[in-house]
């Protein structure tokens, strides 16, 4: 499902680059939940970036299904990241004017759906996440597990593939992490793939993960 | 592809458009003001034109009018005989006009003389006028009136005649055997037409002279060689032709340009403050947005699909409105407050209906010089924050 080979990526500030990634390889089967972790700092995230096509490395290779994102043309990786991949981001980055229901619906947008098909699946990704009562309140006003919630049924509701989270239960509490751990654990029964960045304890002893990769400055250890 | 479109797309720019609300209500406001102004400029320039053009084809070739002491004096009529010997002159008419002032009312009457027993006046009078009675003209003691000097007449209780004071102070009671039709209203409303003799009289003037002569030619070419063999001839008469009176216009007219183009100057300096902002980047809750778009799945075509139909949407519906408006405006309204200011509140007596006239090419113009350049200034910015990484970009 991702397979990275000798991906290397820097960023330049200032005077000074930094290497985020250095020479990392993987290989994530379908189907598998591999948990990644690593301080701040030690790459987690722009790997998961990179996988998302969200950033280019600066060399190597990045594939996702059997495609290389990292050399598609903008208009098919995007349609790629749109149809099997989900992203739950660390800040949820949702959209602060739009209702949760706009939030969710964004990825099918380009899809061009009619508009029952897309109230149907809006519908189910919202129910699968226990936010479907909020659909119409603005996500500035919802509580941060709620907007975690928004976020995650954003991403499951193209019926993704592959679910890349990044810190999925960094702005959670214990108990709401535990809620999204469940819910983790649902979409491995599902057969989706999961590759999940973080440095919470929690996730390191769970018996749906299947690896545990640790990270540091840029490399696997 | 890129005109292919996207009901949801659709939807969401038009959402965007409601979200940002105050901001966009502001370009609609500043661009349909714009656009309602130039318009409105251009089409009662476009009407001022057509109606010169149409009333300068009715003028007469040349007007002579006779200056004594840097006054407009009468002319002699004996005057006419003299000159109709000039090679070139197809006829010569003398004309006698005048004002009548009415004291009750505080107004002027435009008082024309004519010879009611020539044929071209009496058929055309009875084409045009209302409850016309020619034996009363014919005798010499009738007159033609517009619906204002009727209206006013009326009110001072004549309701029938109307007794003239002549400049010797004698009393002229006059029938009115005649009103012209309503729709020549603005035309004819002050006019009183009168047989030559009752004019004299009451204009106190002697009936060998005339106020002026209006000369026509054979060869319009040959018009400034007979000027200048007139104003040889008598060199206390002025010559004005259809071209003076043109240029005039035209001073006029281009004079009260200058005005608009002022107006105009501060308007496009406004709308391009607008472009300018726009052009030189989205604000950073924009900017993530975009980002996030990306990072859920939109390509950079979806983001600046988006983004064309919001500005369409935006700068069309204020093209659409500011054209409606202009047309209603110009055309229904009469432009009330432009229509003075570009004619002034005299100059281009008798005072006329702005006749409509579509021009197309000047709404294509328009539409060019606003919908496409608002588009492009909402599209660039866009267009750059897309083709960022959207990694970069929600950082």
């Amino acid at each position: 499902m991702i397979f990275l080979k000798d991906v290397c990526k820097s960023f330049v500030q200032g005077d000074e680059t930094i290497d985020a990634l250095a020479n990392i390889s993987l290989h994530v089967k379908r189907g598998e939940c591999v948990v990644l972790k690593g301080m701040s700092g030690s790459g987690k995230s722009t790997l998961l970036s990179l996988i998302a096509g969200l950033a280019q490395p600066n060399s190597g290779e990045v594939s996702v299904d059997g495609r290389e994102i990292s050399k598609l043309p903008e208009l098919f990786s995007a349609q790629l990241r749109r149809q099997k991949i989900g992203f739950i981001f660390q800040k949820f980055h949702l959209i602060p004017h739009l209702s949760a229901l706009e939030n969710v619906i964004a990825p099918l947008i380009p899809e061009n759906l009619s508009l029952s098909r897309l109230d149907e699946k809006a519908k189910s990704a919202m129910e699968q996440c226990g936010i479907a009562h909020k659909a119409q309140m603005r996500v500035n006003r919802l509580s941060g597990g709620e907007q975690q919630r928004v976020a995650i049924a954003r991403a499951l509701v193209n019926e993704p593939l592959l679910i890349l989270a990044d810190e999925p239960t960094a702005n959670l509490d214990e108990k709401l992490s535990r809620e999204l751990i469940a819910q983790f654990e649902r979409l491995k029964r599902q057969g989706i793939t999961q590759l999940i960045a973080t440095h919470d304890p929690l996730f390191f002893d769970l018996g749906f993960v299947d690896r545990v990769l640790e990270i540091k400055n840029g490399e696997f250890l | 592809m890129i005109f292919k479109i996207n009901f949801l797309l659709l939807d969401y720019a038009i959402r965007s458009l409601m979200r940002r609300f105050n901001k966009n209500f502001f370009i609609f406001l500043i661009l349909s003001v714009l656009i309602f102004l130039l318009a409105s400029v251009l089409m009662i320039a476009d009407a001022i034109k057509l109606e010169l053009n149409s009333t300068l084809k009715t003028l007469p070739q040349i007007t002579l009018q006779r200056f004594i002491a840097g006054k407009q004096s009468d002319v002699p009529i004996e005057r006419v005989e003299a000159l109709l010997d000039i090679e070139g002159i197809r006829s010569m008419t003398p004309r006698l006009w005048g004002y009548y002032y009415f004291k009750p009312a505080g107004v002027n009457f435009s008082v024309v003389g004519i010879d009611a027993y020539e044929e071209q006046y009496s058929s055309t009078l009875s084409k045009v006028v209302q409850k016309f009675d020619i034996k009363l003209l014919e005798k010499e003691n009738g007159m033609i009136v517009g619906e204002g000097v009727k209206k006013v007449l009326s009110e001072n209780y004549y309701a029938d005649f109307f007794n003239f004071i002549t400049p010797d102070g004698k009393w002229k009671r006059v029938q009115i055997a005649g009103i012209f039709h309503s729709d020549l209203a603005l035309e004819s409303n002050d006019l009183i037409i009168l047989p030559k003799k009752l004019a004299y009289a009451i204009l106190g003037m002697d009936e060998s002279k005339a106020t002026d002569i209006v000369v026509h030619v054979a060869n319009v070419k040959e018009i400034p060689t007979i000027v200048q063999k007139i104003t040889t001839r008598y060199p206390d008469m002025r010559a004005i032709t259809q071209d003076d009176i043109r240029i005039s216009y035209q001073n006029i007219f281009d004079y009260k340009s200058g005005f608009f183009l002022a107006l105009f100057t501060v308007c496009a300096f406004a709308f391009f403050i607008i472009v300018y902002d726009k052009t030189s980047g989205l604000s950073s809750e924009e900017k993530r947005e975009i980002g996030i778009l990306k990072a859920v799945g939109w390509s950079s075509e979806h983001i600046l699909k988006e983004k064309f139909y919001e500005s369409f949407i935006l700068s069309l519906s204020a093209f659409l409105l500011s054209i409606s408006c202009a047309l209603f405006y110009v055309y229904a309204l009469q432009a009330p407050l432009l229509r003075n200011i570009f004619m002034g509140y005299s100059e281009l007596k008798p005072a006329f209906l702005l006749p409509f006239s579509f021009n197309f090419s000047m709404v294509v113009l328009l539409f060019l010089l606003s919908v496409p350049i608002y588009i492009a200034a909402t599209l660039i910015p866009s267009w750059r924050t897309s083709t960022l990484d959207a990694d970069e970009v929600m950082r």
